[in-house]
């Protein structure tokens, strides 16, 4: 009998190597709004005090009720939004592709507070990678499954019956429409533009969800395009350029060459964009570009290793850059680093740090602490253990 | 002495005579296969390195389908542990030979009260009979290394999240120009091999992957089962036992949850092993009867 339940454990253990020998599967999505910042770190979302670093709740799906044959754990990785009526949209990653609004002000009496569902949408066939965007009254909620969900954020039902998704398009391969939409979409309040894991950046106009230009470039598309100053819109690619658009045309070109692959999406701060890439085997390098002269500031600025979050624009004019290592880097506009925060050792930053006015929070995978708060010199504030 | 047992092999006398004192030929292989995992398992990444990009290697050769590259990466692995799996059931069967062999049988009685002495006699009787005791568990011990990094070479080569994805590409050599590649098309038949497979039969979304991944571990593990020994208390019966309940089981609720690409490779390997193990002519059809098992322990 003993050997019996040795041999479970045994297999039980080998079950668990087979589930766990991938590591990390995701990195987490971090946001903030107001003094909270929301952490979605695979198991939860922690709301959190930016101030000081306490909980205030957590939100891990729906209370389960018994056995649910087929369902798999719901996954939070995908950085929460916050609507103008303080209700947190969290998209869940995991295999129930739901998503659900919370509300914040109606919480549970549980030690850590968990807060009420308002609605919950679960009409996707995909993942949720994508952070929604919230136009107005609207959530323009792209999915790995191709779709572009747009939904009414007082009920959370889409805004027609059968679900509203964007028309879809013939691209070159002859495909009805992309998919693979892992990120957010830009809007200047008439079109909405989306990219593409598969290569496509497109325009869709706003009154009619009609898709408006259409453009192929020769790479995946893992960050979102961002509106520049001069008004043009720019994305960068696996194909190692950052593309400049006329967002009313679709015509683009090249505007910068890298040495590797763009990531993350770039930032703008006053004429200037910066950005990121992962240059395989050599590391990462940081660039700033004049989207006035159409040049880039200074060459490229060799980092530790691969930069898949954009960077942040620090209150005191400083750029900080997170690396895949973990490392921090704040960057002055000469490029030298002014400050250097070196992680602990197998920690990895992946996702977008976020400014609080007076904080920077950083958050890490693999690492004794999910988030960190440092102020705008590099000292730490507090920090969020890992485990919850 | 007189080996009682047809089956068992005796060992080539002058090769263990050219080795050092206190070194025997299967001294060497295990150190051999020690020293290989540690080889592997202090060079991660290269392993992992290189099964990703036979993986895309494969991937492009086909058309782009995702779906019959890990159905033949699936069959080059195979292919590529053929000789250790067939070595493995090899002295799996020396094992279970071993179990039914009149000396054998006759010292576990002599010395059932006695557990050193026991020890030192079976360990005897296998150096006379040249029957390796880890004869069955070195070779699987060499496929490891290339067992645990299937799971993450399919869950990167998928790419169905940022960080696999990142990771697949950091894995991919340049000479395999990705850039166009990615991400890879992840469709096949009818499933997406990123998500696990779920199919909307009279209005109930089954997993059909996942049972048929349960019903192959199934039939693999009785097939390939060994025909039971006399001995009520043989072990290696019962654990074979064990592993046909356990083993569909726990597979069936990790392809429930695992991206079905994952499924393709445990059914493709689970069609392999049966047709690997009918060539070599050890699948007993007749376990898949019910009281087949017992027929056989009735003939013997």
């Amino acid at each position: 009998m003993r050997k019996k339940i040795l041999f479970v454990i045994i297999v039980l253990l080998a079950a668990v190597l087979l589930s766990g020998c991938t590591g990390s599967t995701t990195w987490f999505g971090l946001s903030v709004s107001g003094d909270v910042a929301y952490l979605a770190n695979n198991t939860a979302v922690h709301a959190v005090d930016v101030k000081t670093g306490a909980e205030l709740w957590s939100f891990s799906g729906e209370k389960s009720t018994g056995f649910s044959f087929g369902k798999s754990p719901k996954l939070f990785d995908v950085s929460p939004v916050v609507t103008a009526d303080g209700l947190v949209v969290i998209p869940s990653s995991g295999n129930d592709h739901a998503m659900f609004a919370v509300n914040p002000k109606d919480l549970s009496a549980d030690k850590i507070p968990v807060p009420t569902i308002v609605w919950k949408f679960s009409g996707a066939k995909g993942h949720w990678i994508a952070v929604p965007l919230i136009i107005g009254e609207r959530l323009f909620a792209p999915n790995s499954d191709g779709n572009i969900y747009v939904l009414d954020l007082s009920d959370g039902k889409s805004v027609k019956t059968p679900i509203q998704t964007i028309e879809p398009f013939k691209d070159s391969a002859g495909n009805g429409k992309p998919e693979r939409l892992w990120s957010q979409p830009a809007s200047d309040g008439k079109r909405l533009y989306v990219t593409s894991l598969d290569h496509s950046v497109f325009a869709i106009d706003l009154e009619t969800y009609k898709v408006v230009w259409h453009a192929d470039l020769s790479g995946a598309i893992p960050g979102s395009p961002v509106l520049g100053p001069d008004g043009m819109l720019y994305v960068g690619s696996y194909a190692k350029q950052l593309e400049k658009f006329d967002p009313a045309t679709g015509k683009h070109e090249a505007v910068v060459d890298t040495k590797g692959w763009i990531w993350g999406t770039p930032v703008v701060d006053g004429d200037n964009l910066y950005f990121g890439d992962v240059a395989s085997g050599v590391g990462g390098y940081f660039y700033s570009y004049n989207t006035k002269t159409g040049k880039l500031n200074g060459e490229p600025i060799k980092l530790d290793s691969g930069i898949t979050a954009s960077p942040l624009v620090l209150s005191d004019g400083h750029i900080l850059v997170a690396t895949e290592t973990g490392k921090l880097y704040a960057i002055d506009a000469s490029g030298s680093a002014v400050w250097f925060e070196p992680a602990n050792a197998k920690s990895k930053a992946y996702t977008t740090p976020v400014s609080t006015g007076d904080s920077v929070l950083v958050s890490y995978i693999e690492s004794d602490y999910y988030l960190i708060a440092l102020d705008n010199v590099g000292h730490k504030k507090w920090t969020f253990p890992a485990g919850k | 002495m007189k080996n009682t047992s047809n089956k068992i092999q005796t060992p080539e006398p002058q090769q263990a005579q050219q080795l050092p004192q206190g070194f025997s030929t299967e001294t060497l292989k295990t150190v051999a296969v020690v020293g290989l995992l540690i080889l592997a398992f202090t060079n991660w990444s290269v392993v992992i390195g290189i099964m990703v990009n036979a993986m895309i290697f494969i991937y492009r050769v086909v058309g782009h389908n995702f779906g019959i590259a890990i159905i033949l990466f699936t069959i080059l692995i195979r292919v590529i542990t053929w000789p250790l799996n067939a070595q493995q059931m090899k002295g799996a069967t020396a094992m279970q030979d071993m179990q039914n062999d009149k000396e054998w049988q006759a010292i576990q009685k002599k010395y059932a009260k006695d557990k050193e002495k026991l020890a030192q006699e079976q360990m005897r009787v296998y150096r006379e009979k040249g029957i390796n005791p880890f004869g069955s568990c070195l070779p699987t011990l060499i496929q490891f290394p290339i067992l645990f990094a299937l799971i993450p070479t399919i869950t990167y080569a998928i790419g169905s999240t940022p960080l696999s994805l990142l990771k697949l590409s950091s894995y991919a050599y340049e000479i395999q120009h990705v850039t166009s590649l990615l991400p890879l098309n992840s469709k096949f038949l009818w499933m997406d091999l990123g998500l696990p497979e779920r199919t909307l039969l009279f209005g109930l979304s089954i997993p059909v992957l996942a049972i048929i991944v349960g019903l192959t571990t199934f039939v693999q593990t009785k097939l390939t089962m060994p025909p039971p020994s006399g001995d009520s208390n043989d072990q290696a019966a019962q654990t074979s036992k064990m592993m046909g309940i356990y083993m569909p089981v726990m597979l069936f609720f990790f392809s429930l949850n695992y991206a079905s690409g994952l499924a393709v490779y445990f059914i493709t390997s689970n069609l392999l092993a049966i047709v690997q193990y009918s060539m070599m002519g050890k699948v007993n059809w007749r376990n898949l009867l019910p009281g087949g098992q017992k027929q056989d322990q009735k003939k013997k």
